[in-house]
């Protein structure tokens, strides 16, 4: 054993490189910045190829949310072909993306965030000792059973996509597969596995039916409360330690949210088209300014590079932006915050900067005008009025998404229909399509635009974008550079609390944090979490 | 005990999501009962900022021995050589690549970013990303055709878009258990155990194949050779005889394999006709034929099996 006290634990936010320089004063943070550090220009790539591209490339961009781009570059090319869906074929894309997202619900919370409460920090509280033993990495009672059970889902994935991660299943008209008798009876049974192995048992404590009775703050503090079996649960352990430990005392961000939605329901989708698309959702969209619900539009997103490392442009629609020509970049101790200073665009809706991803997702389950096929959930409506958002709002309403999508799955496999269609073969033809979803950390689109039967521009704009985004061009901060402001920091030799808002995003980049002292400007330290 | 550091460059982390659906031995049983020590890892490592920078200043200085430095992702040159599209520790990643991989026992590249190049390297390749030791077909890459690492090897090569966690957990455990050399590779530096069959060996779509049965999406049953590009006949990788995710592979299902382990991923750069098609000569003759076999030869063969009558009973399928 060579070094420190390494071995092995797992942080992180795998795949990329996000700096972030952090003002302090007095310990309290000032002012921050969030800094991509790794440009690979898959856009550009795309351009003058295959139509059909997208399914191949975009699905690379990340690997921990291949099926959600996957779903994307698939609707894109259906509005922009005119396709025609079977409800089989949307059934398994929904169940491509649920799998996809619950999988990572656990490993999430395991690997990236729930090792965080284990940080001396928080070593005085009386809950410290049995967090410890249930979440610390490797040691951790719960970590090796949650992350093994994360791998159950894409097992599933893998049955109509032959593998996970990377497939390219979904196709515009349908999906490749034509799944059998044994591969719905199987998937059920890994599922029911999934559900036996940790989901009920360890996660909740008790049954999917008893969680979902839960509709307000209240409720669930009661729900916490009502037996030793969800009062010890890892759910239960993980509120109880949340309130202790002040986790929803920071990280309190912009206030302003947008979900794409996901889930096109196998009855309102058959003729695929940009406008109808908001209707046929199940799990809503939305935009949601802090009071009130405004109907999603794709139009009111534009794209700022002010303080990106891409030539100028004016704020664009991603339709009518160009494809992004790079600019010479520097590290961060030579960055100019005034200047250009990340590989990430910064997009805003209505002009605002928004936070995208799971919270966002359950702040439009409580929209009252969500339809009868759309998700109804009050509580996150009530939970937003009365704790607003924190490190721990944010994660709960992730893993609040775990029984919601169980049932999903199995209902939707119930309804697969072994004897009618998969695929209709579509004709291909130019023009501008979209598409988008709620990949598990949020809001993900693609723009594409085919002329002369070749790509023209390709446009993402992923959760990430949204939530590590740099100012825009009015000086603007993102959400996490938002969410970092005002934030104490204890040690600032150890900022665990920088690195637990930056996770409550689940941005998917590793973090440099730089603490700068404000007085001095002097490097305080400087920490990859 | 042998000591792990892997870093990513130009990746999407595809490699690393594999890896931890490892069944035999799970990532766990591999630090708690294999020995491997992850130094670290940009998703499962301990240290933070200062702490990795000294960890491999101790790697470079000898302090800390590095038995495996693993690599995943393209090694970023942009722009103009200087490799600062990808910075890690202020410095581009392109620099620490070169300095640790010119100390350690042995470097593994996992996936097509690390072993050629990728998808981040098709033309125009905006990032002048390349890979370890080749850049596509040809030797190279960052480190060189003539690099040898201090046991002795090339860069051990373990392609795929991902690579199947076994494919990785596997090579990690012979290196621990002292087995490296029976670590044989081919001309593409990829271990001999995973890439001498094709991904057709296994392939329940090979009774069709051999009939000449066409098959299509949202079909069961039938090749997909013939229409939607499968690469089955042409790739080398054990993606049928070892399952993805414990249960099903591209071709089974239903899927044209992409042909992933091979240099050149993605094949024919995405021109146009590419893409999850058969490219053809004259319509009929598929300009990428059963690796092994000339053109002339495949074109005379697969024509007489075409005009033969088909064993019916070889090929039904039933839901």
């Amino acid at each position: 054993m060579a070094t420190k006290e390494l071995n092995i634990s797992p942080v992180g936010r795998v795949e990329g490189d996000l700096d972030v320089k952090v003002f302090m004063e007095d310990g309290v943070v000032t002012r921050a910045h969030t800094q991509a550090a790794m440009f690979r220009g898959f856009e550009r790539i795309m351009a003058g190829k295959d139509p059909q591209s997208g399914l191949i490339v975009t699905p690379r961009i990340c690997g921990i949310c291949g099926g959600s781009h996957l779903y994307c570059a698939s609707s894109a090319l259906d509005t922009a072909w005119g396709t025609k869906l079977s409800p089989n074929a949307l059934l398994l894309r929904a169940i491509g993306q649920a799998t996809e997202t619950i999988q990572s619900i656990p490993r999430w919370f395991y690997a990236i965030f729930a090792t965080d409460m284990a940080n001396k920090k928080f070593a005085s509280k009386p809950l410290y000792q049995e967090v410890v033993k249930r979440f610390a990495a490797y040691t951790g009672t719960s970590f090796q059973s949650g992350v093994t059970a994360s791998g159950r889902p894409v097992e599933v994935y893998a049955l109509f996509g032959g593998q996970w991660p990377h497939s390219s299943y979904m196709v515009p008209g349908g999906v490749m597969c034509a799944p059998t008798l044994k591969d719905i009876t199987r998937a059920h049974a890994i599922m029911n596995q999934f559900r036996n192995d940790w989901l009920e048992t360890t996660w909740l404590g008790c049954s999917i039916d008893r969680y979902l009775q839960i509709k307000s703050w209240d409720d669930l503090m009661a729900w916490v409360d009502e037996n030793e079996s969800q009062r010890n649960s890892d759910l239960g352990l993980f509120i109880r330690a949340s309130l202790e430990f002040g986790l929803d005392k920071f990280g309190q961000g912009v206030g302003k949210y947008v979900a794409y939605g996901t889930y096109l329901h196998k009855d309102r989708y058959n003729t695929p088209t940009v406008d109808s698309r908001n209707q046929a959702l199940i799990n809503p969209s939305g935009f949601f300014d802090g009071k009130n619900y405004h109907t999603f539009d794709h139009q009111q997103i534009f794209e700022h590079v002010d303080h990106s490392w891409f030539e100028h442009q004016d704020p664009a629609h991603p339709w009518n932006e160009p494809l992004p020509t790079p600019v010479v970049s520097q590290n961060l101790e030579n960055s100019d915050f005034n200047g250009k200073y990340s590989w990430s665009k910064a997009p805003r809706y209505m002009g605002y900067a928004a936070e995208a991803g799971p919270l966002s997702r359950v702040i439009m389950n409580a929209n009252p005008n969500n339809m009868d096929h759309q998700i109804q959930d009050p509580l996150f409506g009530d939970i937003i009025q009365k704790l607003g958002p924190s490190v721990f709002t944010r994660t709960l309403a992730r893993v609040h998404e775990a029984p919601r999508l169980y049932n999903y799955i199995d209902e939707w496999l119930s309804q697969i229909r072994l004897d009618d269609e998969f695929y209709i073969k579509p004709e291909e033809k130019d023009g501008k399509g979209f598409g988008a979803t709620e990949a598990a950390r949020g809001a993900l689109a693609h723009w594409i635009e085919l002329e002369g039967g070749v790509i023209k521009n390709y446009q993402v704009v992923a959760p990430t974008t949204w939530n590590v985004g740099p100012n825009d061009a009015e000086g603007k901060s993102g959400p996490i550079e938002a969410a970092l402001e005002g934030t104490e920091i204890e040690d600032p030799h150890d900022p665990v609390e920088v690195g637990m808002v930056a996770r409550s995003f689940d941005s998917c980049l590793v973090c440099t944090v730089h603490a700068h002292d404000q007085k001095s400007g002097k490097e305080l330290a400087k920490f990859k979490l | 005990m042998v000591n792990v550091l892997w870093l990513q460059g130009g990746a999407c982390s595809g490699n690393t999501m594999s890896f931890l659906d490892a069944e035999e031995p799970t990532v766990v049983e591999l630090v708690t009962d294999f020995g491997i020590n992850i130094l670290w890892h940009p998703s499962i490592g301990l240290e933070i900022g200062e702490q990795v920078v000294d960890l491999m200043k101790d790697i470079l200085s000898g302090k800390t021995k590095l038995d495996i430095f693993v690599f995943e992702g393209s090694i970023i040159q942009g722009p103009n050589g200087t490799g600062t599209m990808n910075y890690f520790a202020e410095r581009p990643m392109m620099d620490w690549v070169k300095e640790l991989a010119a100390v350690t026992e042995f470097t593994v590249a996992i996936g097509d970013c690390a072993t050629w190049g990728g998808i981040p390297a098709v033309p125009p390749n905006p990032s002048e990303s390349t890979g370890m030791q080749f850049h596509k077909k040809n030797k190279g890459g960052i480190l060189g055709a003539d690099y040898v690492s201090k046991g002795g090897l090339p860069v051990i090569n373990i392609p795929g878009c991902p690579a199947h966690p076994d494919w990785v957990t596997q090579i990690l455990v012979a290196i621990s258990t002292g087995r490296i050399g029976d670590v044989l590779v081919d001309d593409y530096h990829r271990p001999k155990t995973f890439f001498t069959d094709f991904v057709q060996t296994g392939c329940t779509n090979v009774n069709n194949f051999a009939q000449k049965v066409d098959g299509g999406f949202g079909k069961r049953g039938g090749c997909l050779f013939y229409e939607v590009g499968c690469r089955g006949p042409m790739t080398h990788a054990s993606c049928n005889r070892i399952l993805w995710n414990r249960q099903s592979s591209k071709t089974r299902a239903n899927h044209p394999c992409l042909g992933c382990t091979e240099p050149g991923f993605p094949h024919h750069d995405l021109k146009k006709g590419s893409v999850l098609k058969t490219m053809k000569h004259l319509g009929i003759f598929p300009k990428d034929v059963p690796t092994g076999q000339s053109k002339g030869l495949y074109y005379l063969r697969a024509g007489w099996e075409k005009i033969l009558p088909t064993n019916k009973e070889l090929t039904v399928s039933s839901k």
